[in-house]
């Protein structure tokens, strides 16, 4: 499991984990995030119970264990959170943060002690030690409760599957060519994403956002020009579509 | 089967289902024990000698229903507890997996409370497993030691039908079959169970 620093300031810093090789083939590569702040931390969409090991060893050594307090999941998918019995067993005083729809199906991944803190439709915000990291809709990309984390300060969006590509494990970081990266993100934002409405609107809203970088959960992350490239690219793109079905 | 060393939990699970189907036999037993009254009534004087072995099938149906739901709670409890267990098995197996992958860290003592509330939680589980485990095979000994009455009931209520008369000869040894035949099926799920148990001790 490899490490990077996106970002860092005075008050808080970024970290992103993954292109784990020692991953079991079968399963798909995911990118974690970390925003550590003074006394606190919350780790984003943790991964899935073959991650586990890999990724307490990869947090534990940025972090103490009882500085992260705070765990945030975008939507339901094993690949996101059916590591959570384990976390329970390792972060027990933390809070989940996820979406209100997804409450009682998360749960099936086994959580007596973490608090669940349901995220509203309307999403809303976390403030840790006077960082504010806001909780953006993304309903329907690809779940029908799905969130993304916007940090102002860092003009960071972590995107979760908007913005995924499928590819190998030893794949750069940053997206370097766009226009050859989309044929590695079109198929799986096609399938995956059924609702244009629901992309469209989300377009809408993220171009108010100042953004930097945007890191989805798969893939490369998008810098600078990239970001703009990429929802220009997407509000075009025609989805909830099967390869081949027109 | 599955094997019990590395998938004890299905193994209980296992134990529980079998026991499921040995209570529901258990319930037919009570059936038969009610045929055989109305049967003994309706032959009057001719099943003299039948009527307080109906006393002793309902007895043995009433044991058997009751242990049968006793062991099948006992089994389905020790189900939870297996199925918890593993979940604590796992948990140890992947903070032991921590500790050697981030050995070098400056945090990695910061592990070391929760560890130990994981490892207390483990051995608390392992002993509620244990005696349940005990629990469960003490009860499976004392019905299979009840059922062994069932032979003795079904050879008497035999020698008592061959006296009943033709009329009711037939509905009398159709008793002492379906006790036999009951008793003997239940036996059966029982030595399974026993020997599931017994990988699991």
């Amino acid at each position: 499991m490899k490490t990077h620093k996106l970002f860092e300031n005075g008050s808080h810093s970024w970290l992103m984990f993954g292109r784990d090789d020692d991953k079991p083939e079968q399963i798909i590569d995911t990118n974690q995030y970390l925003v550590i702040t003074k006394n606190n931390a919350l780790l984003m969409d943790p991964g899935g119970i073959e991650l586990f090991s890999a990724m307490l060893s990869a947090v534990i050594k940025q972090v103490p264990a009882d500085k992260i307090t705070h765990i945030f999941a975008s939507h339901q998918d094993p690949d996101i959170i059916s590591s959570l019995g384990l976390w329970d067993q390792a972060l027990p005083s933390s809070t989940l943060h996820s979406p209100w729809l997804w409450e009682s199906f998360i749960r099936h991944f086994g959580m007596k002690s973490i608090t669940y803190a349901a995220i509203p439709d309307e999403g809303n915000s976390l403030r840790i030690d006077g960082v504010n990291l806001e909780f953006i809709p993304a309903h329907y990309l690809h779940s029908s409760g799905n969130f993304n984390v916007y940090d102002g300060e860092a003009k960071i969006l972590m995107s979760g599957d908007i913005g995924a590509a499928l590819e190998e494990v030893d794949a750069p970081l940053f997206v370097e060519n766009f226009d050859e990266h989309i044929s590695k993100m079109k198929m799986f934002h096609q399938r995956w994403m059924p609702s244009n409405s629901a992309k469209n609107d989300w377009v809408q809203r993220v171009r108010k956002l100042d953004i930097d970088m945007m890191c989805p959960q798969h893939g490369r992350i998008f810098k600078g020009d990239d970001v703009k490239r990429f929802l220009d690219w997407f509000e075009a793109l025609e989805v909830g579509l099967i390869a081949n079905s027109g | 089967m599955s094997d019990p060393t590395t998938n004890y939990f299905v193994s209980v699970a296992e134990i529980a289902a079998k026991l499921d189907q040995a209570t529901h036999i258990a319930q037919q037993l009570s059936l038969t024990a009610s045929n055989a009254r109305a049967v003994a009534l309706r032959a009057g004087e001719r099943a003299a000698g039948f009527r307080p072995l109906t006393d002793f099938i309902d007895r043995l149906a009433e044991i058997t229903i009751s242990s049968s739901k006793k062991i099948n709670l006992l089994a389905s409890t020790l189900s939870r507890t297996s199925a918890d267990k593993v979940r604590a098995d796992n948990a140890i197996e992947h903070f032991h997996d921590v500790y050697v992958r981030a050995k070098d860290s400056p945090f990695i003592h910061s592990l070391d409370a929760q560890f130990d509330l994981c490892e207390a939680a483990q051995q608390k589980l392992n002993t509620k497993y244990r005696r349940q485990i005990d629990q469960l095979s003490d009860e499976l000994s004392m019905l299979s030691n009840e059922l062994r009455n069932a032979v003795i009931l079904a050879t008497l209520s035999r020698v008592e039908a061959s006296q009943a008369g033709v009329q009711y000869q037939e509905a009398l040894i159709n008793v002492a079959n379906n006790v036999e035949g009951a008793a003997g099926k239940i036996k059966n799920h029982i030595h399974y169970s026993q020997q599931m148990v017994s990988t699991l001790e």
